[in-house]
């Protein structure tokens, strides 16, 4: 049995809206073992938002257990969460949110901006970073200069920064298009295998979700399916164009000979 | 270009901050100025009044007193505003008459005449400026006897080129420094006095005396009698006494034998100076109360400009914290503390400020003058006093009036300031802000577009 990561436990998020009370999440449980790589589907109202923004200690949950690298943040007061945001965490967003008036190494290093590392360990390592997602030479662009994919890139390297125990993404090619959706995917996978990095990534695309190790399904606010993805067994991904299974770093897909 | 426009708002009302403490400073300045030079004035009269305790002045006009131009220097600096009119002249002889009276040590005749040549000039005095037509200069005979001349002071002094009259000159004149240019001569040059030709013997420098300094020629008094056609004619006498106990009776029998002479003593001299020292007190006290009132409203004003400012910090700050929500959500998403977020903009809010002060500082050190006198109320330093005293302020130290608001500065402590108010208030007007923006919760933030 591999090392659970992250752990939930009847988990449940009830929003009042006055007197109406809206479960959003009607008692989750669901387990992401280190080095795992998961999606979370579901239809838009399913509570996906939800249950990633609780599992990111962006929200607290009205109910149950987060464990989150042996600790239940759902207990912690919210004036520590930020340690854990901070430390465990790394996120990744349908919109990219990088700060437009950063440029990208800066982007990179600003959730190093509250630790202890000094300001040449923190530029060294960004670079690094960006570096590792690609975008090695880059360094000075700002987000506006940078394509979407390449915004995205940013996102994944600064998600990283602070050497995460895992990583939520949101929907995270839900504005890219089908190459870029492609590559962060791959470069997603690539973290997952090479490193070892655990990647829980919301989404509503099946062909997204179905290159990942593990799918879960989420309606009204419970897991109700769980299935196998491609990736877990085969260390395989899926052509975006023609669907045919390729290998995780062919430079064309096999079948439809496009261009990856 | 949104930040930069901001930034000159609070530069101005930053500007409007600074000027005002500026202003009033340049008042106080100006009134303290003001009591300074009357207190000297003051005292130097009093000092030329001592001197003289055994001078009787026998006048055919009540302008000519020691006040008004007579010669030495221990005028007073008022001048003459009687020029050319009420010249009236008595026989020399009465001096002779006067000279037996029991106690009188000696009797100087001068006479002082205006020239025919005529000028125009502006006056300004607070109650607007107007034209006189004025004869160019006033001719001064004096009676050029060396015991005079040694025992009291009856001729000019601060010659500045060639020599004073003495005894025995005659066809040479003493003329004031101011005159020089009208006629265009130096020393050994010749000029005209109504047609008669005298040569510039002397030059003194009669600033000091007078508005512009008076414009006066000193001669002989014959040579004096001569040219203005008063022959045997004068217009005053000083009348010395032997001992300072003889003068009131003196003056007693002078005013009783020539009722056309205006006598004035030591006393009347102490009085009318006393006059004037109340006439001085009136005036100050009247600054002192317009400049208390001027801080009342300077203090209302600037807590008005305190609170724009850092209504305006307020403001933008808010909508900069609404605007930037999403950033602010990130911001926590990745592990920003809500101090590590407040502290960015409270940062930021100083900041702003900050340039702002730059700005205030660039458009106050050119506009505070302009910005203290729209904002405070003017002094009127002659708020309480007569006319007939206006010009000797002015003459005094001029420009007292137009000084004010003109000198109101940016001293290098008031910009410090500046910059010290621009960090307080920048901090105070983001503080709100920036809580709000520490308080935003991330999850909720994430969703705001």
């Amino acid at each position: 049995m591999s090392e659970s990561i992250l752990k939930t436990e009847k988990l449940t998020k009830v929003y009042a809206m006055g007197k109406r009370k809206i479960p959003a999440l009607s008692g989750v449980d669901l387990q992401v073992n280190k080095g795992e790589f998961v999606a979370i589907m579901g239809p838009s109202g399913s509570g996906k938002t939800t249950l990633l923004n609780v599992l990111g200690c962006l929200d607290k949950p009205t109910s149950g257990k987060v464990i989150l690298d042996e600790v239940d943040v759902a207990k912690l007061p919210e004036k520590e969460l930020y340690k854990v945001r901070r430390d465990k965490i790394g996120f990744i967003f349908q919109t990219f949110n990088l700060l437009p008036y950063l440029n990208a190494i800066e982007n990179v290093e600003l959730p190093m901006e509250c630790t202890k590392k000094s300001k040449s360990e923190r530029r060294k390592r960004s670079r690094e970073l960006l570096e590792l997602v690609g975008l090695a030479g880059r360094e000075e662009h700002r987000p506006q200069r940078l394509s979407a994919g390449e915004q995205q890139r940013v996102a994944i390297a600064r998600a990283l920064a602070n050497n995460p125990a895992i990583i939520l993404a949101d929907e995270p090619t839900g504005n890219l298009d089908t190459k870029n959706k492609y590559e962060i995917v791959r470069l997603l996978a690539n973290l997952n295998i090479d490193r070892g990095t655990t990647v829980v990534m919301v989404t509503h695309d099946s062909h997204m979700a179905s290159q990942t190790e593990r799918m879960l399904l989420l309606n009204d606010g419970k897991i109700t399916k769980e299935k196998q993805g491609l990736h877990l067994t085969k260390k395989k991904l899926l052509c975006p164009y023609c669907g045919s299974k390729i290998q995780l770093n062919d430079e064309r897909c096999p079948s439809c000979k496009k261009r990856l | 270009m949104r930040a930069f426009l901001v930034i000159i708002a609070l530069g101005f009302s930053m500007a409007i901050m600074i000027s005002i403490p500026a202003g009033i400073i340049a008042n106080q300045k100006s009134t303290q100025n003001l009591t300074e030079n009357f207190n000297s004035t003051i005292s130097n009269m009093e000092e030329e009044i001592n001197k003289t305790s055994t001078l009787i002045e026998c006048s055919t006009s009540s302008g000519q007193s020691m006040f008004s131009g007579s010669p030495s220097g221990r005028s007073s600096g008022m001048p003459n505003f009687g020029f050319g009119q009420g010249e009236v002249f008595i026989n020399e002889t009465i001096g002779d008459e006067i000279r037996s009276v029991d106690g009188v040590k000696d009797v100087v005749p001068f006479l002082v005449k205006s020239s025919e040549e005529n000028t125009s000039e502006t006056i300004s005095t607070p109650r607007g400026d107007f034209t006189v037509s004025r004869p160019l200069y006033t001719i001064t005979g004096v009676c050029l006897n060396s015991s005079f001349i040694d025992d009291y002071s009856i001729l000019p002094t601060n010659i500045t080129a060639g020599r004073n009259l003495r005894e025995g000159d005659s066809g040479v004149l003493v003329m004031s420094l101011n005159l020089t240019d009208y006629f265009g001569v130096e020393v050994d040059g010749n000029v005209e006095v109504n047609g008669e030709s005298f040569t510039v013997v002397g030059v003194y420098n009669s600033t000091g005396q007078g508005f512009t300094g008076t414009r006066t020629v000193y001669m002989n008094l014959s040579d004096a009698q001569t040219v203005t056609g008063e022959i045997g004619n004068v217009s005053r006498f000083d009348v010395y006494a032997k001992d300072a106990s003889y003068v009131d009776g003196i003056a007693e029998v002078i005013r009783a034998a020539y009722s056309n002479l205006y006598v004035t003593t030591y006393k009347d001299r102490l009085t009318s100076l006393e006059n004037m020292q109340a006439t001085y007190t009136e005036t100050l006290s009247n600054a002192q109360s317009t400049l208390s009132q001027t801080q009342t409203v300077a203090t209302q004003e600037i807590i008005v400009a305190v609170a724009a400012t850092s209504l305006i910090v307020l403001f933008v700050m808010l909508y900069t914290v609404r605007e930037r929500t999403k950033e602010i959500g990130t911001l926590k998403a990745i592990g920003f503390s809500n101090w590590n977020v407040m502290s960015q903009f409270l940062l930021e809010g100083i900041l702003i400020s900050l340039m702002a002060a730059v700005v205030g500082i660039a458009i106050g050190s050119i506009g505070a003058p302009i910005l203290s006198s729209l904002l405070l109320p003017q002094i009127n330093l002659f708020g309480g006093s007569s006319g007939r005293f206006q010009p000797m302020f002015r003459s005094a130290n001029s420009g007292i009036t137009g000084s004010q608001a003109a000198s109101a500065t940016l001293d290098p402590q008031l910009m410090l300031l500046a910059f010290g108010a621009a960090v307080l208030l920048g901090a105070l007007g983001s503080l709100y802000p920036a809580g709000r923006a520490a308080r935003i919760r991330p999850a909720e933030a994430m969703r705001y577009e």
